[in-house]
């Protein structure tokens, strides 16, 4: 039985490596860049720029490949959708009909653009969850967000609640999996039939699932409020962030990284 | 008529950096009308074992079968060895959902297509077993005490009339009278002729309950029989997070010191022995 073991996006893989030691917010900042400039690539030279440089990083960041590219795989769907839809929606030269489906020279063009954009920007972004704890993602936000906290924006409340959330993801996935079980045991058939009986069929997995949601969460504020947590004024921390020289250079070569690519890019024009 | 597991090999995720080898080639073999008594270490691999005893989860290598039916994927021995065998997770009552005592017993049979007139029967009979009455029939489950809870969660699973009875740490939890009433419970089912397959950390319950015993240590059966001969063999060596009952300990000093007493965990036995070879 699968169940719910193929989860991989948001997964933290705690090894030694420099793209762990960076600095949170370094990364998500850098990410960020990244996000944006591989937006604005366009042709071949800008995408084999973007994925030798993943391919450097997930070297560096020494997680194994397979991990890496199962972060693609809850959205696969949606990346060949994307990319399906470019492919026989282009209009322009025609190459290639089949029924009332036609495939034009543009259409092959956007559609390779567009997957391999979107499978770009899912990529980045799972390294960096890959190689960031959540407490330190959560920090690291914080900590960006802070000066926007004299306009009144809550920076420290809602890194706590991203924190709490996160932690809580994979408690769920086990208890969600523990439910299942236990019902499947009393004979409950959770797989079968069409979606309303799918979905009825869940019942007795939900109802137990927010009980227990419930009290680990009124748990967790009372051992919150045992221990005095009043809210973010004043608190110290654990690891304070600490922005080395190693940083500002990671942060300065993506930042050149990414003008780079962008710039040489569009100098080189499809044919 | 028997669960017979053999060379069981448990991993979990393999081939990813959480990959963990649970059960480590275990085999045993628990009949109809007998106690087994599962005991171990934390994450020694006790609830995987019991997973595999309903088939919820699948061996990696080795065989488990229930009354000859291989567990194995195929929807229908599946769902056949999930009859027969009934698991009882540990803290059951946190599975429970529907609205009234009466409608969560009968989620079981229901699902397993029992017909009107036997699913009120064995509705009752598991209810009457576990001792909840008929005044708490149409009470709302989260509104019981925990013990309660516990004994309609239990029910639930036994309203199914399984032929065996997987219990993963039932005690947990429970006071003593709780803990009393459980272990009758799982007595008067033993007399009925079902399997009864309880797991446990508590060596002296297993000790003075079961008809045998599996240790297990991280994922290994590395001591498999009566509790004679486990008591004997835990005394030859340590076995990871099992605790020997200081009575033992104490029979067995004496034994060292030349008395002439039985290895035994029950109090009155000892005292017999050694009022015994004192002349009384
Ligand atoms: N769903 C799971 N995924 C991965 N590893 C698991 C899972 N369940 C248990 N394990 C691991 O398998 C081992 C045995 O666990 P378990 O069977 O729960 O032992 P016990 O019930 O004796 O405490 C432990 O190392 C545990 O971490
Ligand atoms: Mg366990």
């Amino acid at each position: 039985m699968k169940f719910l073991n193929n989860m991989t996006l948001g997964q933290y893989v705690p090894v030694e490596s420099p793209v762990h030691h960076l600095d949170p917010r370094c990364k998500i900042v850098a990410v960020l860049f990244c996000l944006v400039g591989i937006f604005m690539v366009r042709g071949p030279l800008g995408f084999v720029m973007w994925g030798l440089f993943f391919l450097a990083l997930v070297g560096a960041s020494r997680i194994p490949a397979r991990l890496v590219l199962s972060t693609v795989k809850p959205v696969w769907i949606l990346v060949a959708f994307t990319a399906a839809i470019h492919l026989f929606f282009t209009g322009g030269e025609p190459v290639f009909s089949w029924g009332i489906l036609e495939v034009t020279r543009e259409g092959v063009v956007m559609a390779a653009r567009m997957g391999l954009r979107l499978m770009l920007l899912i990529m980045f972004a799972g390294l960096l969850t890959l190689t960031t704890s959540p407490t330190e993602l959560a920090d690291g936000l914080e900590s960006l967000f802070s000066p926007l906290r004299r306009f009144g924006f809550p920076a420290h409340e809602l890194a706590m609640m991203m924190t709490i959330a996160l932690r809580f993801i994979p408690t769920l996935l086990n208890e969600t999996e523990r439910i299942m079980k236990a019902q499947i045991a009393r004979g409950a058939e959770l797989e079968r039939g069409g979606p309303l009986k799918r979905l009825r069929a869940f019942i007795p997995v939900l109802v137990p699932l927010f009980v227990i949601v419930f009290q680990r969460a009124d748990d967790l504020a009372t051992a919150m409020e045992a221990r005095n947590y009043t809210g973010g004024e004043g608190r110290t921390r654990m690891n304070p962030l600490e922005w080395t020289a190693g940083d500002s250079a990671a942060f300065v070569f993506s930042l050149l990284f990414s003008f780079l690519a962008v710039f040489l890019d569009g100098r080189v024009t499809l044919p | 008529m028997s669960i017979a597991v053999r060379d069981l090999v448990h991993i979990y995720h393999p081939g990813s950096p959480l990959q963990t080898k649970a059960l480590d080639g275990v085999t045993f073999e628990a009949e109809r009308g007998s106690w087994v008594a599962v005991v171990g270490h934390t994450g020694s691999g006790k609830s995987t074992l019991a997973q595999h005893l309903n088939g919820l989860l699948l061996p990696t290598e080795g065989s488990v079968s229930v009354d000859d039916i291989q567990v194995r994927h195929g929807e229908e021995s599946l769902r056949k060895v999930r009859q027969k065998v009934g698991l009882v997770f540990q803290y059951p009552e946190q599975q429970l959902f529907e609205e009234t005592v009466f409608k969560e017993v009968s989620f079981g049979p229901r699902n397993w297509g029992f017909q009107a007139g036997r699913l009120e029967k064995s509705v009752e009979e598991a209810l009457e077993l576990v001792g909840i009455g008929e005044d708490l029939y149409e009470a709302n489950p989260f509104r019981l005490s925990g013990g309660q809870k516990r004994r309609v969660a239990i029910a639930s699973t036994l309203s199914s009339d399984p032929d065996y009875l997987v219990m993963d740490e039932p005690t947990a939890g429970l006071d003593s009278p709780g803990r009393r009433q459980l272990l009758g419970l799982l007595s008067d089912l033993k007399k009925l002729g079902k399997g009864i397959i309880h797991i446990t950390h508590d060596m002296e319950l297993a000790l003075g309950l079961a008809d045998s015993i599996l240790v297990l240590d991280e994922g290994k059966s590395t001591l498999w029989g009566p509790p004679g001969v486990i008591l004997g063999e835990l005394l030859e060596r340590d076995i990871r997070g099992l605790v020997i009952p200081d009575l033992v300990r104490f029979a067995g000093r004496l034994r060292d010191l030349g008395f002439e007493v039985p290895l035994t965990w029950e109090p009155k036995i000892l005292a017999e022995a050694i009022g015994r070879s004192h002349g009384r």
